[in-house]
């Protein structure tokens, strides 16, 4: 059996200063659309549950039924890629470290995450050690939103993996390299990595390390198919 | 106006109190089945007319399923009655299985509920394409593009609309149609009239964007669509071929607004169904070919063809059982025989017959596609009838096992004859209900879905049969399985006087995943001899009705045989399946026996208010909730609970949340118990079946 973090894309964190998001910060993925931001969301999420951690992806554009079906296609590819073939103990896991928030018609708000986390607490003793929010609009988002979710992941102790849409028209990039649609918010996220579909592949940088520059130079080549780090 | 492109055989899906029975109504009125217009429930204690069972008028809910028939602008439009409660899924997958298409109508004040999502799933299963009707918009609150919404995000549905509303709520007065983009009306005293008129002024920005949306999801599916656009050279015929192509490859949802009560919007609901759901050529259908190991094959709705039909429901009249059959390929006459596949019996058809609201209307001949009833025949429902040159069964229906069971006893001899009858009845028309007599306690026993479903039949029992029975408490059922495997080496010896009786079988069992029993001969230089090999194989599998355990019948395993022995005067069938049976008992609880409960899955809806006591009462009841979606002021929690902890939910329910939740639950897998919970369980269990005996 081939060891999960090996193949994980967040082994693009092995180089970086402290080796993880660590709670309380955010961290965003860049990528245009159809590049595979949910792929790679959830590759992190899996990452979390398998280690036992505690997740909770906040869907705001699916149902949980589309979701949990992103999540076992990849379950799938992933079985396969570490060879495993009694998957029953991550089957457990996954069930275990699992919730899913869904948020439907525009009904995502600050608040209401805030009192949906307090009732995972207090109701099932289910407190999360990372939270993916997926489909959040950096567009349409105030930056108070991005200061109210590092708040929550604070209050929470809990990291916050977001994924943010990236143009091709647009190529606006700040002093310090980051792209749109994150150049005016960079200072509230920890860690900022890019996906970008390239004739050669997938590849995964890191634009900001926490304190440091990143290193946009090296990358973590993914499997388009699968997006797994290819070694 | 015979042929079968003219046929559609619909359903009407609705969650609870969104208008089904008053839509169906007002269908059957203006196509001239029946000749006023009662309120549901009305007054005048008429009721409406598909609602045919006492106790569902009383419960205000729709158990069975029937098929009725009417006539619209030359088609012949079939009506089969889908329940809209989810504890009688088996009614509802048969119903399913039968119709071509199907409205989804929708309330435009509640919208999409956790009914429709249960029984839209199980659409999808049986793969019905469907158009939306949005009832209700006369009534306060209503928010037609609200539920459009939520027919995208929670149904996953390509929601297109081809009307808008012409006012809402109290000033709901008619539609605006998107394709002839024109207005309508409802006149007359029960809105027969119709008046077509301009598009009110202060609509048309509005019509004009609706109706640009329309053509851009319409021209997804005909490039014919795409280039008139183009061209600027749209006609209705184009809009409809491609609304009708994406609704029937279940891309699109049209959907159409009105309200059934004030009757704004049933006439042109009905052109819809014509002109926009599938005929049965449009659905492909297979039949299992017994003959070929089950093997899929196609039919052809063609009456040149042998005769394949499916009895999808049973009911009693004054004039004996009536079978109600949907013909999927070939004819059938008046006076021919037909074939029972699962009995082998030939039947005679004597009346055939096809069910109006009001009446009966007997047939000389019925074919591929139609939806008619036989008379006095004697069969269950789910029953294949061919007419014997064809071995095929259209029963791959999936049948969900029973995860409940109660005890039933009748008060006198009176009861005891009448519940026989019901239960007789029951069995037959639902699957998913079982009854069988306890070998060890005597007592009657039923089984089914849940507890509402037990409790409805229970309640007919009194009403329609006048049984007067008690029941005992409601007991889960629980499966054993084998967690590892052990050997097995027995020997079965007899001797008692004249000729004696001898059988060996040696192997080993061994956990099967897929929860399959699976028999594996290795037996080598015909150590049991072949023709005795079935007689293990059977003693094995009669083992597994009643495990060792708990008592409770094994989920499966794979038992394979590499050796044994035979005596060439003792040995007999009965000497090896006492063998195998000894075996078994040598082996099972070596092999580590564990108890298996029912888990089911639970949705639970209501104001987001209550979100946390919803999670922490399912959290007591050990399950295991896999997520939460917010919408609007909503929440709906999805979870995983076992059936043992679902007892007195509904009340619990109730009283945590004012009233103001609702939830369904359907049967979602067998799981083990916990082993902290197990010890205790198997002490009663064991108590139970011991006190059962005396
Ligand atoms: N305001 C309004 N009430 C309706 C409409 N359709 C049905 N109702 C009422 O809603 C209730 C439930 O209707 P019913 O047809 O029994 O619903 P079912 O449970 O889906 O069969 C009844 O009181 C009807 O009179 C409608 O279009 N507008």
């Amino acid at each position: 059996m081939i060891p999960f973090s090996s193949v994980s894309p967040l082994k693009i964190l092995e180089k970086s200063s402290q080796g993880a998001l660590g709670a309380g910060n955010l961290g965003v993925l860049i990528a245009r659309a159809g590049v595979g931001k949910t792929a790679c969301l959830i590759h992190i999420a899996f990452d979390k549950i398998f280690s036992q951690e505690k997740l909770v992806h906040v869907a705001l554009e699916e149902g949980p039924e589309k979701v949990m079906s992103y999540y076992s296609v990849i379950y799938y590819d992933l079985l396969k890629a570490l060879g495993i073939t009694d998957d029953y103990e991550y089957r457990m896991r996954i069930e275990r470290n699992r919730m899913i928030l869904a948020y439907l018609n525009q009904s995502f708000d600050l608040d209401r995450l805030r009192n949906n986390l307090k009732n995972l607490a207090e109701g099932l003793q289910f407190t999360p050690d990372a939270l993916i929010v997926d489909g959040l609009d950096f567009e349409k988002t105030d930056r108070k939103v991005f200061e109210g979710l590092k708040d929550i992941a604070q209050e929470a102790e809990t990291e916050i993996w977001l994924s943010a849409l990236s143009h091709r028209h647009i190529t606006e990039v700040n002093d310090h390299g980051i792209p749109y649609p994150c150049s005016q918010i960079d200072d509230l996220f920890s860690l900022i990595v890019q996906l970008k579909a390239e004739p050669s592949g997938i590849f995964l940088s890191l634009l900001k390390d926490h304190d440091q520059p990143g290193f946009p130079d090296t990358h973590v080549r993914l499997d388009p198919n699968t997006f797994l780090a290819m070694v | 106006m015979n042929t079968i492109d003219n046929i559609r055989n619909i359903g009407i899906s609705a969650h609870i109190d969104s208008g089904k029975t008053t839509l169906t109504e007002r269908i059957l009125y203006y196509t001239k089945r029946i000749f006023a217009i009662h309120e549901v429930r009305g007054k005048d204690g008429v009721g409406a007319t598909m609602d045919s069972m006492e106790l569902e008028r009383e419960r205000g809910i729709t158990i069975a399923s029937a098929a009725t028939y009417c006539e619209w602008k030359g088609h012949r439009i079939n009506i089969i009655d889908t329940p809209g409660h989810v504890d009688f899924t088996i009614e509802v997958e048969r119903a399913l299985r039968v119709m071509d298409g199907a409205v989804l109508i929708l309330c435009a004040v509640g919208g999409v509920q956790s009914q429709s999502i249960t029984v839209d799933r199980q659409m999808n299963r049986y793969e019905v394409p469907r158009i939306a009707f949005i009832n209700k918009c006369d009534r306060s609150g209503a928010n037609p593009r609200r539920v459009v919404r939520q027919l995208r995000e929670k149904l996953n549905h390509n929601p297109v609309l081809l009307q808008l509303p012409i006012g809402l709520e109290n000033q709901c007065k008619g539609v605006v149609d998107l394709v002839s983009m024109k207005a309508f009306y409802f006149e007359g005293r029960s809105g027969d009239e119709i008046r077509t008129d301009e598009i009110p002024a202060d609509m048309r920005d509005q019509a004009g964007a609706a109706r640009e949306a329309l053509l851009d999801a319409a021209s997804m599916y005909s490039d014919d669509l795409m280039e008139a656009i183009l061209e600027d050279k749209v006609t209705e015929p184009l809009i409809r071929d491609a609304v009708r192509s994406g609704t029937i490859s279940r891309e699109l949802t049209p959907v159409f607004v009105g309200s059934a009560y004030k009757n704004i919007g049933v006439q042109p609901l009905l052109d819809a169904i014509n002109s926009y759901l599938p005929s049965p050529l449009d659905v492909q259908n297979t039949a299992l070919d017994l003959d070929q190991d089950e093997r899929p094959v196609p039919l052809e709705t063609d009456a040149r063809k042998p005769v394949v039909a499916l009895a999808f429901k049973l009911e009693v009249t004054p004039y004996g059982q009536l079978t109600y059959l949907r013909i999927y390929q070939g004819a059938i006459q008046k006076g021919a025989d037909l074939m029972i596949i699962r009995t082998g019996k030939k039947i005679k058809v004597g009346r055939l017959v096809r069910m109006h609201a009001d009446q009966m209307e007997d047939l000389t001949t019925a074919q591929a596609g139609d939806i008619v009833a036989l008379f006095g025949i004697d069969c269950s429902s789910g029953d294949t009838f061919t007419d014997g040159t064809l071995h095929y069964s259209m029963s791959s229906m999936f049948v969900p096992e029973p995860v409940i069971s109660l005890t039933i006893s009748p008060q006198d001899n009176k009861s005891q004859d009448n519940m026989s009858k019901a239960l007789n009845r029951f069995t037959r028309e639902d699957p998913t209900f079982k009854s069988y007599v306890d070998s060890e306690s005597g007592e009657t026993i039923i089984s089914g879905m849940g507890e509402l479903h037990l409790d409805v039949y229970v309640e007919r029992m009194k009403r329609e049969f006048n049984a007067d029975v008690t029941t005992g408490m409601p007991q889960v059922a629980y499966r054993e399985a084998i967690t590892r495997q052990a050997v097995f080496d027995y020997i079965h010896k007899k001797q008692t006087g004249g000729s004696g009786q001898f059988g060996r079988v040696a192997g080993f069992m061994a956990p099967s995943s897929e929860g399959t029993y699976e028999f594996i001969n290795e037996i080598k230089g015909g150590a049991i001899p072949t023709e005795f090999v079935p007689a293990v194989d059977k003693g094995f599998r009669s083992c597994l009705e009643k495990g060792l355990l708990v008592r409770f019948p094994v989920l499966g395993m794979n038992i394979t045989v590499n050796d044994g022995k035979a005596h060439s005067v003792d040995s007999s069938d009965m000497a090896f399946f006492q063998a195998a049976v000894g075996a078994f008992k040598q082996a099972y609880m070596k092999a580590k026996p564990v108890i298996l409960e029912p888990i089911m899955k639970v949705t639970v809806e209501g104001p987001s208010e209550f979100q946390g006591n919803v999670m922490g009462a399912i959290n007591q009841r050990r399950g295991i909730i896999t997520s939460s979606i917010e919408d609007g002021a909503f929440t709906t929690i999805e979870a995983e609970v076992p059936l043992a902890e679902m007892f007195g939910y509904a009340t619990t329910l109730r009283s945590l949340t004012q009233g103001k939740a609702e939830f369904t639950m359907e049967f979602s897998r067998y799981a083990k118990v916990p082993e902290s919970l197990s010890e205790e369980l198997k002490t009663t269990l064991r108590e139970k079946s011991r006190g059962d005996k005396k």
